[in-house]
């Protein structure tokens, strides 16, 4: 009598098919599946927040970071890192700031206080003895501030503290210390944040592709074309070649010491590589003057150093930090040693005048674009599958398998943040308000006025 | 006599919850303890595999007469007790190494669909299934489900290979032996989309929190199944990952497989290493002639904090155990899941 009830699957998306003939087969595919799987980022790095001028004394701001919303606020020149997210009903803290003293951090919505140094909740406004008090919180975030840069740990809230590595297993190798391990004749070693007397400049900004997509730019050989008409080239008369092909058994080495960063060096400008400089068929030559060496290295969790640019005693270092799965803060910023006040005043000046509109803006504006001309390609996951590499990807393969290996966790997808949801009601306001996603809260300014 | 009273028990889970209940004299605890409803681990209930393993905290409880336990007099004088021979000689106290919510993935019964089925060495088929819409469950990893053979009324068992992050995809790696009624059936029948009955998840053998206690894995063929499971797991967690040796071991090189797959996990996983070994030649690179259980601790002494994961054969488990205790693993530290030809 009875009839069964049908046993039906689960309804599935079926995935195109890809061809073998490509230096990414599935083979090489499959090695690099946590990359593919971290639209989101990577977890448990360490990532630039700010600039410290973007927080002076008793500044509350309100970031987000590979999903995390992140509120940051300075104490006597301390600066403290919680979850931007009250754990009673979600407010985001940073949107209207509230600090009674200097220990805590207010909830200004029901009064959920916590204690800026371990998130605990010490007290609810209104209500002192609730039993919750004591027994909760909300995430802090280890901070830690050099060179002008403020730096969060950004973690999963279960991840040991004592697990934390020092910040420098998330920064670039420096120099001179491995100048013999990766020698650099055409330049003089490369500053480093670390450096006594490191100054940093830059800025930062909001791009509108995934992280991955902008991180595999910067060291991406086969892309500087899209830098061939830039101004600074021109003005220069740099030769910057079409293109650079690898040129030997090993044109990028490992950089995976113990405690150290862990990432790739690109031997650029050595017999390892062989710049491109004509094309006949398509009439193209660059018989340029003067030479631009530079070199390119990339560590986890994809911070890019560029040596000896934009000019000699200067390197550029860029983070690609996730912010969502479709957006990421672009930090672009030079650093050199500037013993004196005279000569910090003197790269300050050449900074605002030159690199700044004609590197960081004009150069890499250029790059920002570029990222974003490719965003829609890889925005459902897909591209990552149907793209046909070449031998020149050797690069952003690399990387990949590196950090596959070296992530210490895959960012969740963001839950309860901006973003994380693409159609909300306030997401479509603020866009028709001219603000695009991006990277900073955006606060209530006027209490009596919205 | 003392024990002629019931005394009362408390059973400590690590996440705080607390359990009392009353175990009458000649009673073993675990068997009072399953009565009144506690999910408590336990494999062979006769004081050898250490599954039920709990720490006396205080009061008396000791090997009940007639039965004997697999723990070193060391150990006793620690406070461990295999709950399956203990007795308690006054009220007492023990804490439990695992949570409360261990015992709550209550197996179900259910259909699957075959996505994939392969054979990927002489004797070991991948099924891959994936769970139709009236089946849910969730699983840990070192965990088993029972298949159905299509056509029979027997069933078989399976580890899981794949993590509960992949259901409703289930990975399991199956030995195909001459005449078994299931590799018959795989080899003949089993083609994409065929529907299969399964139940599960079952059994005591899986990933325990053991923080960042170095881990040694000893899987002999299909024994391979749950490790993977494991490591995939480990993977995803947060924070500084323990050491992992997975030892893996086969008969023959025509009986290897997998090795692209854990390739892979070590590729990911820095803090794992491999040993492949085969009983008899000849071996392919990076393949040792010898049994897995022998290259666990060939280069160097073992951590005495170390848990191991043991899964293949019961000759090959019996020879882990006794190898790993003389390297100084404490019993408790050890969990094990044989199988059964079948």
């Amino acid at each position: 009598m009875n009839e069964a009830t049908p046993v039906r699957r689960r309804s599935t998306v079926r995935i195109n098919t890809t061809s073998d003939q490509r230096i990414n087969d599935s083979k090489t595919q499959s090695q690099y599946q946590p990359y593919k799987d971290a639209a989101w980022g990577f977890i448990n790095h360490w990532y630039p927040a700010l600039f410290s001028e973007e927080l002076p004394e008793d500044k509350v701001e309100g970031i987000q970071i590979a999903g995390i919303p992140i509120v940051l606020r300075r104490v006597d020149g301390k600066i403290f890192a919680l979850k931007d997210q009250c754990l009673h009903r979600g407010v985001r803290l940073s949107a209207k700031p509230m600090c009674f003293n200097k220990s805590t951090i207010t909830c200004w919505y029901h009064g959920f206080t916590f204690d800026l140094a371990d998130g605990n909740l010490s007290t609810i406004v209104a209500n002192p003895d609730d039993p919750l008090v004591g027994t909760t919180g909300i995430t802090s975030y280890p901070v830690e501030e050099v060179a002008g840069m403020i730096f969060v740990f950004v973690r999963e809230d279960d991840f040991p503290l004592e697990d934390v590595p020092p910040l420098s297993a998330d920064l670039p190798i420096r120099f001179p210390e491995n100048s013999e391990k990766f020698p650099h004749p055409l330049w003089p070693a490369a500053p480093s944040l670390y450096d006594e007397g490191a100054v940093a400049l830059g800025l930062h900004r909001t791009g509108q592709s995934n992280w991955r997509i902008a991180c595999e730019n910067g060291f991406d050989n086969a892309h500087i074309l899209v830098h061939m008409d830039n101004t600074i080239v021109h003005a220069l008369n740099w030769v910057l070649p079409l293109g650079i092909l690898p040129d030997h058994e090993e044109p990028i080495t490992l950089i995976e010491d113990e405690g150290g960063p862990k990432g790739m060096l690109q031997w650029l400008f050595t017999d390892r590589w062989k710049p491109v400089l004509e094309n006949e068929q398509l009439g193209l030559k660059i018989d340029s003057l003067n030479g631009r060496f530079y070199r390119t290295s990339v560590v986890m969790p994809g911070v890019l150093l560029v040596e000896n640019w934009p000019e000699e005693h200067i390197a550029q270092y860029e983070w690609y930090v996730p912010i969502t799965d479709d957006t990421y803060e672009y930090w672009e910023v030079m650093v050199k040693v500037c013993p004196t006040d005279q000569d910090k005043a003197a790269f300050k000046h050449r900074f605002d005048r030159v690199f700044m509109p004609l590197c960081l803006r004009g150069f890499n504006d250029c790059d920002l674009y570029a990222r974003e001309a490719m965003e829609e390609f890889y925005a459902d996951g897909t591209g990552w599958d149907a793209e046909q590499l070449v031998s020149t990807d050797i690069s952003p393969i690399t990387w990949r398998k590196l950090a596959s290996r070296w992530n210490r966790g895959i960012a969740k997808p963001g839950k309860g943040v901006p973003g994380a949801t693409k159609t909300s009601s306030i997401r479509m306001r603020r866009l028709a308000e001219g603000k695009a996603p991006g990277y900073f809260v955006q606060k209530i300014e006027d209490v009596n006025n919205y | 006599m003392q024990d002629a009273a019931a005394h009362q028990v408390t059973l400590a889970f690590s996440d705080g919850i607390e359990h009392a209940l009353v175990v009458a004299p000649g009673s073993n605890v675990l068997e009072a303890g399953l009565a009144a409803g506690l999910p408590l681990l336990h494999q062979c209930r006769s004081g050898s595999c250490s599954t039920c393993l709990a720490t006396l905290v205080e009061g008396e409880a000791s090997t009940l007469p007639g039965c004997s336990s697999s723990l070193l007099a060391s150990e006793r004088a620690a406070g461990q007790r295999l709950l399956c021979v203990t007795g308690a000689q006054g009220d007492c106290r023990f804490a439990l190494p695992y949570d409360s919510k261990v015992g709550e993935n209550r197996a179900v019964e259910g259909h699957a669909f075959i996505n994939a089925a392969e054979q990927v060495a002489v004797d070991v088929m991948r099924l891959e299934l994936e769970l139709a819409e009236d089946c849910w469950f969730d699983f840990r990893p070192g965990q088993f489900i029972q298949i159905k053979v299509p056509g029979t009324d027997q069933t078989r068992s399976y580890s899981i290979a794949s993590t509960p992050a992949e259901l409703p995809k289930i990975e399991l790696l199956i030995r195909l032996l001459p005449g078994g009624v299931m590799s018959e059936w795989l080899l003949g029948h089993a083609a994409v989309d065929t529907v299969i009955q399964i139940s599960g998840p079952y059994g005591a053998f899986f990933l325990q929190d053991s923080g960042k206690a170095p881990l040694v894995m000893i899987a002999g063929g299909t024994g391979l199944a749950p490790m993977m499971a494991m490591i995939d797991v480990i993977r995803s967690k947060s924070g500084r990952k323990p050491p992992i040796h997975l030892s893996f071991g086969c008969q023959s090189a025509e009986g290897l497989f997998h090795l692209e797959d854990v390739d892979l996990r070590r590729l990911w996983l820095p803090a794992l290493t491999v040993t492949t070994s085969i009983d008899r030649g000849p071996a392919p690179d990076g393949v040792r002639i010898g049994n897995p259980v022998e290259a666990v601790g060939a280069d160097g002494p073992l951590d005495p904090a170390t848990v191991a994961y043991l899964c293949g054969p019961p000759g090959m488990i019996e020879a882990a155990r006794g190898h790993l205790q003389a390297l100084g693993v404490a019993p408790g530290n050890i969990h094990a899941e044989q199988f059964v030809a079948s």
